[in-house]
């Protein structure tokens, strides 16, 4: 064990050799007449030289932050389906998906139950309630087809 | 709209990423430029050359991952630090269980510095396993005054050590490493 004094010089030569080293303004002598220091400051030197400082370029700081955001774009996009194939998702959103046929059968019933309670004698506002009744329920079987269709597409 | 710039610019790190999680998405890229060539510096000194880049991605998408979930505790540096150290580690497991050899054959090594002699590389390469193989504390002090160029003050503070101390920390990491360069 050395005595404090001494590894607290060594201490300090070797940090102020790095110090130098790694400053670039001048090559520090590899000289001390300390063995143990001399073969210290010659393995800091052998690190230096097999790590040699190397700035990195702008054109690929802006290539590596152009891969990135593209790559996290793409993972957001991978993690995050569509809103209407998450609506239409029954295993995912199997209360979702109940609602929806609740509310399909009900707007339904409201749409025929006007026809279904028609008055007798009155074929022809019937006639033309009844035509009414057909196209809504026909729009809306097609509004239904077509959202189902886009979550398909996705 | 360069005055915002400016600002970023100017904006600490924790303000930066405030600005972030309030959805100013550029807040981001000056935190990558602030930070980029520190971690792919220590990423350089401890993995394979051809999968430097990759293992830098790997470190700034995570902290884009986990940003908004960022609470401060620590400063974003260190942080950002921690996270490095966990992809290297996280790295070289999966090469493990690939069972691939712990760090590059030297074929691996094809194509680093540009004009660099086959010796050098064998060197490069061979000074990385060493420092893979050094105790953590001695790693990290190695790394901080050579990868991150810290001044030893720096190193100090960060530690909570006192300078003397960190100097003697200091001196005995190149002294195991110097007993593993004897082996």
């Amino acid at each position: 064990m050395q005595p404090y004094n001494e590894s607290t010089e060594n201490d300090n030569e070797l940090a102020d050799f790095t110090d130098r080293l790694l400053s670039g303004k001048s090559a520090p002598s590899v000289s001390t007449s300390d063995e143990e220091l001399l073969s210290l400051q010659k393995t800091v030197l052998r690190l230096h030289q097999a790590f040699p400082p190397e700035p990195l370029e702008d054109a690929k700081v802006k290539q590596m932050l152009v891969r990135l955001k593209s790559r996290m774009k793409r993972e957001e996009q991978t993690a995050q389906p569509c809103f209407w194939r998450r609506f239409f998702d029954i295993q995912s959103n199997p209360q979702m998906a109940l609602l929806v046929a609740a509310a399909a059968v009900v707007v339904l019933v409201i749409v025929s139950l006007p026809a279904l309670q028609q008055p007798a004698g009155s074929s022809v506002s019937g006639a033309a309630f009844s035509k009414t009744s057909l196209f809504t329920v026909a729009g809306l079987a097609v509004v239904l087809f077509v959202i189902y269709w886009f979550s398909r597409r996705k | 709209m360069q005055t915002t710039s400016t600002s970023l610019q100017d904006a600490s790190d924790e303000i930066l990423i405030q600005k972030y999680k309030n959805g100013a998405k550029e807040a981001f890229d000056v935190l990558y430029h602030r930070h980029l060539l520190k971690v792919y510096k220590r990423v350089k000194y401890v993995v394979p050359e051809s999968d430097v880049e990759d293992v830098t991605q790997e470190i700034f998408m995570a902290a884009l991952k986990s940003i908004p979930s960022f609470r401060g505790d620590s400063k974003f540096g260190t942080w950002l630090r921690t996270l490095t150290n966990h992809k290297v580690a996280e790295f070289y497991r999966r090469r493990s269980r690939k069972q691939e050899p712990r760090l590059a054959p030297l074929s691996e090594a094809a194509g680093y510095v540009t004009g660099g002699s086959s010796q050098t590389m064998e060197e490069h390469l061979f000074l990385q396993r060493l420092l893979q193989e050094l105790p953590e504390n001695y790693r990290e002090i190695i790394l901080l005054r050579f990868a991150e160029d810290l001044q030893f003050n720096e190193i100090a503070d960060l530690m909570n050590q006192n300078l003397e101390a960190t100097k003697s920390l200091y001196r005995r990491a190149i002294t195991a490493l110097r007993a593993h360069l004897e082996k």
